[in-house]
């Protein structure tokens, strides 16, 4: 192998080992974490913070199989009804989560009128009969008839 | 945090029966690192075969069956690899000081991942989402697979990641996302014990060390909770071990090769995409070697058929493929430009492209598989974004970093591979090595 091309081997050895080298780890043992921590913890939730807390007491007065219709502070699904639709369907895993939107824009009314439950977050009581379960967190649940 | 540590700790002891089957003689880093990928797969078989059974999961089940199956695979390599002798095993590696420092990188990522609940979106609305929804069932649930407000879930993706978040929720008694991300630090730490291992088979310990310090950072993904880590940890460590039984022709680096890229079509539908570009590779250069490849075939065949016969959704073939492609050709230009400009770590690839051109050819012709293997797979990639349904730029925006940093753990090992001659004494030493293994 000429000299050259062994001095420019170990210079592109060397800027590969050197451009890989992941500083965030190797520093992280040394840095004070609470911060970071904090900021991972409310990551998933930070615009709606109490929303986690309202689904964890939907989840304890509900069953697995139940039917839960959901209805958000908003129904458009690209500013926030998929976050509230997809969070729902994590905690309330088991249950069968129903949105009664969707990401075409359309209003799924038949799934509301299907399920058991109604998990009302941030809204006002919806018409209709429902016997209220709980209320807490920003929400209600709501049993209907 | 215990059952998460005693969930990892029974992976490794359920998946070494496995890795000896395969190989009777590994030892070291391989042994460990390769025990622990078997484990976390045969967690995965063994969940998905109590769910065909319909078999509910509970921690006896699982057990049973989990010993049931490493058993089988005891038994079934026992007679075989006995009179069959093993390259992989015919070295030790010694630690090197540099090592020190691919450990203080995986200390401070199992730091990162534990810091908190796993909090990317992805994870509770994909991975942790099907997990969670299947521990509540106590198995695979096909109804929430199937229904149409879960297709955002994307029911089609291969299970081994949930599954595996089911294993430790099963030991630890309950779902609890608080510790998961220790799981993806033993994915890691055991991809980076694979490429020890590997490179110390053909270099001395300090090129080794430099060689898995270099690929440590493609290991430990910075997409916590998702299924990138693993994916890159049975996929590159597959692709590691086929490039290796193609330069020794080692029997077992072939078996090794097949079922960690199987394990990989079980991760992602990337991984599958993997396993079709390792084919292609291997007819291209080794065309009556691709039937030693069937292992792999074996392990990726079991969801391809459930998930047709669930008939679970896939988006990027949702539609008129192939006059999304069609359509989009005259776009190629632009396209390529976007891809450029959104490059993960530009200066890292050009100095990949700057040490494939500055090796030997010789040297590249050595590496011609992973060479090979990563071209098909990027070609994969773009013909995606080709075919997708979505907006093209807003798939390429939101994959393309993810998927750029799963081509790079092969590529960087073959590339120092490729300029390891550079270093005093390394010629030798690898050229000694080919001889004594081909003899």
């Amino acid at each position: 192998m000429p000299s050259w091309r062994r001095v420019l081997a170990l210079i592109a050895v060397i800027a590969i080992v050197a451009l890989r080298l992941e500083l965030r780890y190797i520093q992280l043992p040394f840095l004070d974490r609470t911060l970071i921590a904090k900021a991972f913890e409310i990551r998933p939730d930070r615009l709606w913070p109490e929303y986690p807390r309202f689904l964890e007491g939907v989840r304890a007065r509900t069953q697995n199989g139940d039917a839960v219709a959901l209805i958000a502070p908003t129904l458009d699904w690209e500013n926030g009804y998929s976050y509230a639709y997809y969070r729902a369907s994590y905690f309330l895993a088991g249950r069968e989560v129903l949105p009664v939107a969707d990401s075409e824009g359309r209003l799924h009314p038949e799934n509301f009128r299907r399920a058991k439950y109604a998990a009302v977050w941030g809204r006002e009581m919806p018409p209709g009969r429902a016997t209220v379960v709980w209320r807490g967190h920003g929400g209600m649940l709501l049993l209907r008839q | 945090m215990a059952a998460a540590l005693v969930s990892i700790v029974s992976m490794a002891v359920l998946g070494l029966p496995v890795a000896l089957a395969v190989d009777r003689r590994a030892r070291g880093p391989l042994l460990i690192g390769t025990a622990f990928l078997y484990g976390s797969g045969l967690v995965f078989v063994v969940l998905l075969v109590l769910s065909i059974l319909h078999i509910r999961w509970t921690l006896l089940s699982v057990t049973v069956a989990g010993l049931l199956g490493c058993s089988v695979a005891w038994f079934a390599g026992r007679t075989r690899v006995s009179t069959q002798h093993s390259a992989l095993s015919t070295r030790h590696s010694s630690p090197h000081v540099l090592d020190l420092i691919t450990l203080l990188t995986l200390a401070g990522y199992a730091l990162y991942a534990t810091l908190a609940p796993l909090w990317e979106w992805d994870f509770w609305a994909i991975w942790g989402l099907k997990a969670r929804v299947f521990l509540e069932q106590g198995g695979i649930d096909w109804r929430f697979l199937g229904s149409q407000w879960n297709v955002f879930a994307h029911p089609d993706y291969p299970l081994l990641v949930p599954l595996n978040y089911d294993f430790i929720a099963l030991l630890g008694g309950g779902w609890s996302d608080r510790w998961l991300g220790v799981l993806l630090v033993a994915w890691a730490a055991a991809a980076l014990l694979i490429v020890r291992g590997l490179a110390a088979q053909e270099l001395p310990p300090f090129v080794a060390s430099l060689v898995t310090l270099a690929t440590a950072s493609a290991a430990v993904s910075a997409y916590v909770g998702l299924a990138e880590g693993p994916l890159i940890a049975f996929g590159a460590a597959g692709v590691l071990f086929i490039r290796r039984a193609i330069l020794f022709d080692d029997p077992s680096a072939w078996r090794h090769g097949a079922l960690l890229l199987g394990l990989a079509a079980n991760v992602k539908n990337e991984g599958l995409a993997l396993l079709v570009a390792v084919g292609i590779a291997v007819l291209i250069l080794k065309p009556r070697m691709v039937l030693r490849l069937w292992p792999a075939a074996a392990l990726a065949a079991p969801w391809l058929i459930l998930r047709a016969t669930h008939v679970l959704p896939t988006d990027i073939v949702a539609g008129s493929v192939f006059s999304r492609i069609i359509g989009r050709l005259p776009y190629v230009v632009p396209m390529g430009r976007f891809l450029f400009a959104r490059l993960h770590e530009p200066w890292f690839w050009l100095a990949i492209v700057a040490g494939i051109v500055i090796a030997p050819a010789a040297r590249r012709r050595r590496e011609a598989f992973v060479l090979i293997a990563t071209a098909v797979q990027l070609a994969f990639f773009i013909t995606s974004y080709l075919a997708t349904p979505h907006d093209p730029r807003w798939h390429i925006a939101t994959s393309w970093p993810r998927l750029t940093v799963q081509l790079a753990l092969p590529i960087t090992f073959a590339t120092i591979m490729m300029l390891a001659v550079s270093f005093p004494g390394v010629e030798e030493s690898a050229d000694a090595e080919a001889r004594s293994e081909q003899q």
